[in-house]
């Protein structure tokens, strides 16, 4: 379990650049599907590297499904040598994607993004049609069981934009969406 | 959402277009009706929804550990 209310808080008061990518994105947008951790893709130029270090390093970060005893430092110099992390934090767990299957990196995934207000903070959500590209690059079979609910929830959102506009969208949390086309 | 975009929602899965998206869903087993009742709150409202489902799966796997294992 992942306690979303928080990370997402502490990441925006520490000005991270991420996009919410994964389930949780997923869920933002309306899927019914659980998920048990939040996914993010992260800016990984270098400032935006130690903020991200400094904001999770109070909740003790490690790397998950590996022996306790198997040394990490979750430091910059760690994440620049990296590219994704698993992890597992005091705040539940939290995947790190420096680049995203079927999107590439921070930049690609941002400007496929829409701004969602979560928790009264603006965050960016890969949007819809950025979720089905990703789950149609990785294709597993959970991917694709997924995959035909976002396209579904796709055109299920299409028919109710085409009777309402943007004023309901700002009703409805979303902010502004990046992507003008696909 | 207002109710008339509902009930048009409800219709829609009820007989989605042939070849679409929502009737592959729907023929693959995919429960429309939930994301009718998702779509119609807030992206915040979404998550909460999510978390609490999250708590009640950890409150699950404790019962069940306790089960089998007293």
């Amino acid at each position: 379990m992942v306690d979303l209310q928080r990370i997402l808080k502490v990441f925006v008061e520490a000005k991270v650049r991420f996009v919410i990518i994964g389930g949780a994105a997923a869920a933002a947008h309306g899927s019914a599907f659980p998920t048990f951790d939040l996914d993010i893709c992260y800016d990984r130029g270098r400032n935006n590297l130690d903020r991200l270090v400094k904001a999770l390093e109070p909740f003790h970060p490690r790397l998950r499904g590996v022996p306790e005893d198997l040394p990490f430092c979750f430091d910059t110099v760690t994440i620049a040598s990296g590219m994704n992390f698993t992890l597992t934090t005091d705040l539940g767990d939290i995947d790190l994607f420096g680049e995203v299957a079927g999107l590439g990196g921070y930049r690609d995934a941002n400007a496929l993004s829409t701004t969602l207000v979560l928790f009264e903070s603006q965050c960016a959500v890969l949007s819809l049609e950025g979720l089905i590209r990703c789950k149609r690059a990785t294709a597993r079979p959970k991917d694709l069981l997924m995959l035909r609910e976002i396209e579904a929830l796709r055109e299920m959102e299409i028919q109710v934009k085409r009777e309402s506009g943007p004023a309901d969208d700002r009703n409805q949390g979303r902010i502004e969406d990046k992507q003008t086309k696909t | 959402m207002t109710k008339a975009q509902r009930d048009d929602l409800i219709r829609l899965i009820a007989s989605p277009p042939a070849g679409s998206k929502i009737a592959d869903a729907k023929d693959f087993g995919i429960d429309l009706t939930l994301l009718i009742r998702t779509l119609e709150m807030t992206p915040t409202e979404r998550l909460q929804q999510l978390t609490a489902v999250q708590a009640f799966f950890q409150e699950l796997r404790s019962a069940m550990k306790t089960a089998t294992h007293g």
